[in-house]
């Protein structure tokens, strides 16, 4: 299961932006997404997916805001950017171009 | 529970850079984290444990905290100047102890001069002199701390809001134990005036019980914003 964590970690910006391309979401649910997706097999660590969310808000990917909950707790939510959209396609293409190497070198 | 989570966020952020951005970083983490906490129960999780999951979930900060350091624009921000440390200043300490102590033994010239010379015109009027001379410079020591002294506004960086919920706790607390010792002091310099009056008979020098008050109210006034300032300081 290590070496899928490692590689997983590695698309973590891929993994946040297909996130955010169905809606506007906030750190827990993303993550709580993504342990439902893998069956509770995987899930990120809370400073993995935090350094991303700035990272990504420093390139001009995703964009954030204070959701305005009347319950008094207050959440950050993120929503991806044109340029976000633009950037998640390359890198998907980038994804299955690299899969596609991958799988011809790895099988006899 | 909750509380032991926002305790221990507090812990993890106290080596954070002190900026705007890692507060809000800290009350997004935080509140996440809370969420999570609860859902870790919802499963049926024990509080205990789910408080466990919930901490070892948040991983590695030193990476998250590294990148607090840097701008909106990506260039890392300069290292705070200085940070102002509270030290004791043994020397401004040394002055209104003896400031004081001249208040306080102001009183003994009268006693003294009054024993030795008794009712002589010349010798009555040394155990005054010796006095005022005593608060004048009592007052004047307290007046110079002050001045040598003033308050400077201490230019922490960042950490805005903290820094203004500070200054408005420390405002109301100033604000508070002056406005008690003030409106407590002169009524109660008033009636003592009126007792010990009335009560000695001594008209032509009782009213020195007010030169006396000014003084300590000027003490008291003054340690107390010392002693709000020091502690605010930190």
């Amino acid at each position: 299961m290590s070496i899928a964590s490692d590689m997983i970690r590695g698309h973590t910006d891929t993994i946040i932006l297909a996130h955010l391309l169905s809606g506007d979401s906030y750190g827990y649910k993303i993550n709580r997404s993504i342990a439902e997706k893998t069956g509770g097999q995987y899930e990120l660590k809370e400073a993995t997916l935090y350094t991303a969310f700035r990272r990504l808000e420093q390139m001009g990917l995703i964009t954030s805001y204070w959701g305005d909950e009347n319950t008094g707790a207050r959440r950050r939510y993120y929503s991806i950017t044109q340029a976000g959209v633009q950037e998640y396609h390359r890198m998907l293409g980038e994804w299955e171009q690299s899969q596609r190497l991958i799988q011809t070198l790895i099988t006899p | 529970m909750e509380y032991r989570i926002r305790e221990y966020m507090d812990q993890l952020f106290e080596s954070a850079p002190h900026t705007q951005r890692a507060y809000e970083l800290k009350i997004e983490l935080t509140q996440n984290l809370i969420e999570k906490y609860y859902a870790l129960v919802g499963e049926g999780k024990d509080p205990e444990d789910a408080y466990n999951l919930t901490i070892m979930s948040i991983g590695d900060v030193r990476e998250l905290f590294s990148q607090l350091e840097d701008d909106e624009d990506g260039n890392p921000v300069p290292p705070p100047v200085y940070y102002p440390q509270p030290q004791p200043d043994h020397r401004r300490a040394l002055v209104r102890t003896a400031a004081v102590m001249l208040f306080i033994l102001s009183v003994l010239p009268p006693i003294v001069f009054g024993e030795m010379f008794g009712n002589s015109t010349i010798g009555g009027a040394l155990g005054p002199i010796g006095m005022f001379m005593m608060i004048a410079v009592g007052v004047g020591l307290l007046v110079y701390d002050k001045w040598a002294h003033p308050n400077q506004p201490q230019p922490v960086p960042g950490s805005v809001v903290k820094d203004f919920q500070e200054w408005q706790k420390r405002k109301n607390v100033k604000k508070h134990y002056i406005a008690a010792f003030n409106g407590a002091f002169w009524p109660l310099v008033l009636a003592f005036y009126f007792v010990v009056s009335f009560g000695t008979g001594k008209w032509y020098i009782t009213w020195i019980v007010f030169l006396i008050a000014t003084a300590v109210d000027v003490i008291v006034n003054t340690l107390l914003k010392a002693m709000i300032n020091q502690d605010g300081g930190k």
